[in-house]
């Protein structure tokens, strides 16, 4: 088990930063959840009575069901297989990821 | 209810700030030689000590700012929109992004951190850190600014 923790969690790192920027693009979110009723439903569901739908829990939970799964997978992938370029992989990704959130989100900095 | 979770995210928040700041000062720029004054002591933590630390104060903010999310999209997001306050919410969507962000990397972060630390990962354990440093410091002021908003109308 030690032996595939590196790979676990470098995988899942990069992995979960691509499936979340996917994720909130694509409106991929698992549950929705609705505040002003305190209701959950299952995947995408529009507002109901009037108050918002939150989707950020269910792309979180997207992100992390799909990444957890694809890092499992990669953890079998031997450890010595991982050499630095690798391992950078899981504070690049989500750095990339980061830096095209600031990009999506800069209409709001411009108004 | 709600303003007692604030709060306690809030102090969260501040424990965590403290914590990761002094590990990545301590990892981008050590102490050399005996530590007096007080930057020195700063720069000469022990780094590792503290990542169990950071990872359980991670999730627990991340945890409770969950919890308080709702009350915030219900009362706070939509005053915003309607007093046209484009740069404080688009900066909240950030953090919320962000925040989201630094979860998936807890677990390399861990490993990174991991005893004995391993001298080929030197590299990505400072650069991670400083990532969930940056991400840290802009949850905490964007959290702080919008919760102090009424005080700049």
């Amino acid at each position: 088990m030690t032996s595939r923790l590196p790979m676990f969690s470098i995988v899942f790192a990069a992995v979960y930063a691509v499936l979340y920027l996917l994720s909130v693009e694509n409106n991929w979110a698992l549950f929705t959840y609705h505040p002003a009723i305190d209701g959950f439903g299952l995947f995408v569901e529009k507002p109901k009575d009037g108050g918002p739908a939150m989707y950020w829990y269910g792309w979180i939970g997207t992100s992390a069901i799909g990444a957890a799964v694809i890092a499992a997978i990669a953890s079998w992938i031997p450890a010595a297989s991982i050499n630095r370029l690798w391992s950078k992989l899981a504070w690049a990704v989500p750095l990339a990821a980061m830096c095209a959130f600031v990009y999506i989100l800069r209409g709001y900095f411009t108004k | 209810m709600t303003i007692a979770l604030l709060i306690l995210h809030g102090l969260l928040a501040v424990a965590l700030l403290g914590a990761i700041t002094h590990q990545t000062i301590s990892v981008w720029s050590p102490a050399q030689g005996k530590a007096e004054s007080f930057v020195g002591r700063i720069r000469s933590v022990s780094a590792p000590s503290y990542v169990n630390a950071i990872i359980v104060l991670y999730l627990l903010t991340a945890l409770l700012g969950g919890i308080i999310y709702p009350a915030y999209r219900l009362n706070v997001r939509i005053v915003l929109e309607q007093m046209q306050l484009f740069k404080q919410n688009g900066a909240f969507e950030l953090k919320e992004h962000l925040v989201a962000l630094g979860l998936g990397m807890l677990p390399a972060y861990w490993y990174f951190w991991r005893q004995p630390l391993v001298e080929e990962n030197a590299r990505n354990r400072a650069v991670i850190t400083i990532i969930l440093a940056l991400i840290v410091w802009w949850g905490f002021l964007v959290g702080h600014v919008l919760n102090n908003i009424r005080g700049f109308e």
